[in-house]
Order: C-alpha cells, then structure tokens, then sequence
C-alpha cells in the first residue's frame, strides 16, 4: 500500500513540477479565476494565455485529485480507498495525457521531433483508417464515407499521417450528433494533395475558425478532461507543418466542418504526366 | 521459475515493478546502474531484460548494444521517458524487442513481457499453419475459420486480429498491443476504436456458441481463453 502511495505522490510531484514549469514560465498571474474562465470562453490568442490554460488544466484535476486523496486518509475505509485509487489512476490518466499531447506539440513546434519520410500509398492508409473508424462510426449511428482517389503517393511519416486524421476522426465521432455524415475525399491537385473531412454536424463559427487551432481551444467552454483538452487540432497543425502541409477549416457543403489538409505530392506523384 | 532483470535506477519505480511481477510469479533481480545491469545480464541466465533508456552512468541502449555485440540473445523489453518519441526506433534498432514508454500502466508492461517470452517459447518451432484454441480452428494457408466445425466469414482485419489473439491464447492483450501488431498504428486515437472492432469479432466467434472464448479482462484488455 505503501508503495503505491509513494508511487502517486512522485507522480504527483512530477505532474506539479511540469505544471509549475509551465505556470513559473509564463507567471503575469493577475487575472483570477473569473478572468481566466472569460478568457477560455472567447478563446483568445495571446500566448500568456496558453500558460495560463496549461496551469489551469493541470491544475484543476490536482486540486480535485488532492481533495480526494485527503478525504481518503481522513478515513480508515479500504472499501473507500480503493475507490478514490480508482479515480486518482483515472485523473492521471488525463493528465498523462495532456502532458503528453503538450510535449509532443512543443517537440514538433520546435521541429525537433524526426520525421521519418518515406513514400506512403495515401490512398491505402485513409482506407485504412476508414476501415479501423467504421465501426466506432456507425455504433454512433454516424454514417463514414470515403471519395479517395486512387494511387495517391505522397513523402511522408506514415504514423505522424495516422495520427492527424485519427484526431480528425476522434473528432468527428464527438462533434458530430447521432445521424450524421463524415465525408473524407482524398485528390491530386496541382503539386499537393487534399484530402478533406466534413461532416453535417454544428460546424465552426467564422470567428472561431482559427482560434479552434491553438492549444485548449475548445468551442465547449465547460471543459471536462475526459472529453478531451483541446490539444488534438493543435496537433493536427503542427504535423501538417511538419510535413510540409497546412490545415485549415471553413463550412462544408454538406453543412459542418470541413477540415482541408494540403500536403505535397511526392516527387514520383509530380513526374507522372497529369491525366 | 522464469527469470526477469529489471535495469532501472528509480529505487521507487523499480520496487512496486518488481513486486508486481513476483506477484505474477516471476522471479526478478534488480540493478540500479547501466555498469552493473551490464555485469548482472552477463553473469545471470535471465529469461527476460527490461532496461530503462535512462540510466545514470551507461545509458540502457549502451547496455543493451553491448550486450547484443557479444551475441546475447536474450529477449529486451525498453523503458523510456515520457514523450521522447525516438526512442521507439532508437530501442529497436539496437535490438530491443519491445518497448513501454513511462509512465506506463503496470497491466500494459506485464502484458509485455508475457507475449515476449511467449513469441521466444514458440520460436524455433517452424512456421504454424494451423491455431486452435477449443474447438476454434485457424487455418493460415486457407485463410479458414471454423468454430465447431462451422465455418466463419471474417474480413481481413478480423482475421489478423484473431491471429494475433489465437498466437496470444491464455494471455491478456491490451488495447495498445492490438493497434501496434494487428494495425500497426504507435498511437492511442482518444476514441474506443478498437473495443467496437473486437465486439464485432466477438458476435462472429461466440455469439452461436455455448462457450464464449473472447472475454474482457476489465481495465487491462482482452484475453482469448476457453474458460471465463
Ligand atoms: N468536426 C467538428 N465539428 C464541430 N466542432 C468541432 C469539430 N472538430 C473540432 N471541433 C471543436 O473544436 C474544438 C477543439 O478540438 P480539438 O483541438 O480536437 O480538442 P478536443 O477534441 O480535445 O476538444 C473541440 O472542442 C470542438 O469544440
Ligand atoms: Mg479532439
């Protein structure tokens, strides 16, 4: 038991040393709660911001987390305690999370996370993903197409590649109401490729349609952790740019978000003579 | 008894990892330092390394690199830091067998090591063209399926994942194992996607059936298995 204690508290201990890190770094602390919780809701874009949020979401499960573990050793109750064991192991969980999503955000910002390029068969790894997400899609009552052109090749990292579109699709699966549509085209155009996701979900106001990109911007104010933290289009953007790419966002035909991904063609993609 | 060196130099980390594995019935040695991990796999007749990248001293792939230069065959299992994303291919080209990044759950490394003393146990005994597991029968050549006799139509995927789980049989596979060899993804996507491809796969194997075989170890994964 001892053990696993001292295990949470090092846990703890790191997690605090990495939001204090972040929370010594950009300290211009004025602004209580209230300002902040105004802040989150008009997502603004100064980078003070982006401190304050890191704090402000590591923060809030440490309070819960250290609230409940007091409660524990308040009380002499194993049945207790391993329920609270129970919800502390979650609540790391988010945070490992988050921690994660954060340091390989600043590690591809920096441009420091390698990038292993090689000729990914486009076409073949987006039905893939379509194949892997079906299941999850329609057990939301979601409906998943794919327009995917065939023999895209592009130089990639396949798994950077996978894990754009699987924060897409994550995405999609949320944000999209029971019902929907998720459309995903894929084609050649001109020295890039596009591939778009769209759906006929609530869509992204214009004024948010930049903002959604910065780390914990989330349209949903009332951030639940599990619900995810607002890092996955962060991620979205910077491995796009880290493949040379871009994302944006603007309002599909079919209703919702279309998110369109550009990303160059590989040079063998270039060389054949257009069709 | 199987044998496991565990490299590690957090004292704390490496007590609640060992006592977890003597608990699964492991016998586990301990070294705090790269120089005497080193000293240690070479003196011992170990089943199993499992090597923090980051030690003081000579650091885990150093270790793990000489190690393999004197034609020591013994299965690694890495251990790096949280978010260092090359490590993964650093740990394996220098020939680690698998790889936990930390903090990892205690469930997912111990689902580790099992399928690698498992892969070591089976090897050397030619290539399989059947797996059977009750009266649940894989034919690799023909791609057949059959449970009871009764022929199974699964898609592509299904059937690799029901290999991966069929060569796993009696061992519980976690979720992140299923995306890594059955999709070959090194990612966690923050949705269930794998839970709904296994309860498809499990309408197709027990739904019919008396016996279920698929079952969900709770909190940890699956497990492929005639008895609950
Ligand atoms: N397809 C979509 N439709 C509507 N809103 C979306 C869609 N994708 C993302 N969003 C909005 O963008 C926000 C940020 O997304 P993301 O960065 O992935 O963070 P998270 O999913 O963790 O909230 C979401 O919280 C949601 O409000
Ligand atoms: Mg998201």
């Amino acid at each position: 038991m001892f053990g696993v204690w001292l295990s949470l508290v090092l846990l703890l201990c790191l997690l605090g040393g990495v939001a204090g890190f972040w929370w010594l770094q950009r300290r211009r602390q004025q602004q209580k709660e209230a300002l902040l919780r105004r802040q989150l809701v008009s997502v603004t874009q100064s980078s003070r911001q982006t401190g304050d949020n890191i704090a402000h979401d590591l923060r809030t499960p440490l309070t819960r987390l250290r609230a409940d573990v007091e409660d524990a050793l308040r009380h002499d109750d194993s049945e207790m305690h391993r329920a609270t064991l129970e919800r502390v192991l979650d609540e790391i969980q988010n945070m490992q999370n988050i921690v994660n999503a954060l340091l390989a955000l600043s590690q591809a910002e920096a441009g420091v996370m390698r990038v292993r390029k090689k000729t990914v068969d486009l076409s073949g790894l987006l039905e893939e993903l379509i194949e892997l997400y079906i299941p999850s899609a329609e057990e939301r009552q979601l409906t998943l197409q794919g327009r995917i052109a065939p023999n895209l090749n592009i130089e990639a990292d396949r798994q950077l590649l996978a894990r754009i579109f699987a924060n897409l699709f994550d995405n999609e699966l949320k944000y999209v109401p029971a019902g929907g549509t998720i459309l995903l085209t894929a084609l050649a155009s001109g020295p890039h490729v596009e591939i778009r996701v769209e759906d006929d979900g609530p869509g992204i106001p214009v004024e948010m349609r930049d903002k959604i990109f910065e780390r914990f911007a989330r349209l949903d104010p009332s951030r639940t952790l599990s619900g995810g933290s607002g890092l996955g289009l962060s991620l979205v953007k910077a491995f796009a740019q880290l493949l040379q790419g871009e994302v944006r966002v603007v309002e599909s035909s079919l209703g919702g978000a279309a998110f369109i991904l550009t990303l160059p063609a590989s040079a063998a993609e270039l060389s054949k003579p257009s069709p | 008894m199987v044998k496991l060196l565990i490299i590690e130099d957090d004292e704390a980390a490496a007590g609640s990892l060992k006592r977890g594995l003597v608990e699964a019935g492991y016998a586990v040695e301990l070294a705090h330092d790269g120089e005497r991990g080193l000293q240690q796999a070479q003196a011992g007749d170990h089943d199993l390394w499992v090597i923090d990248i980051m030690l003081p001293g000579r650091d885990g792939l150093s270790v793990l690199k000489t190690l393999r230069d004197q034609g020591r065959r013994t299965p690694a299992l890495i251990l790096s830091a949280l978010g260092k994303v090359d490590d993964r291919v650093e740990g394996l080209r220098v020939g680690g067998d698998d790889y936990v990044v930390k903090p990892y759950a205690f469930d997912e490394l111990l689902a580790r090591i099992e399928a690698l003393l498992r892969r070591v146990r089976s090897f050397g005994s030619g290539p399989e063209t059947m797996l059977e597991l009750a009266d649940l029968k894989m034919d690799l050549l023909s791609r057949n399926v059959t449970r009871g006799g009764q022929e199974i139509d699964l898609q592509p995927r299904e059937f690799r994942l029901l290999e991966y789980l069929m060569r796993h049989a009696g061992q519980v596979v976690t979720r992140t194992m299923l995306l890594e060899n059955v999709w070959e993804y090194f990612f966690d996507p923050q949705t269930n996607v794998v839970d709904v491809h296994i309860s498809r796969l499990r309408q197709k194997i027990d739904k019919s059936f008396a016996t279920p075989l698929l079952h969900t170890v709770r909190g940890r994964g699956y497990i492929l298995r005639p008895e609950a």
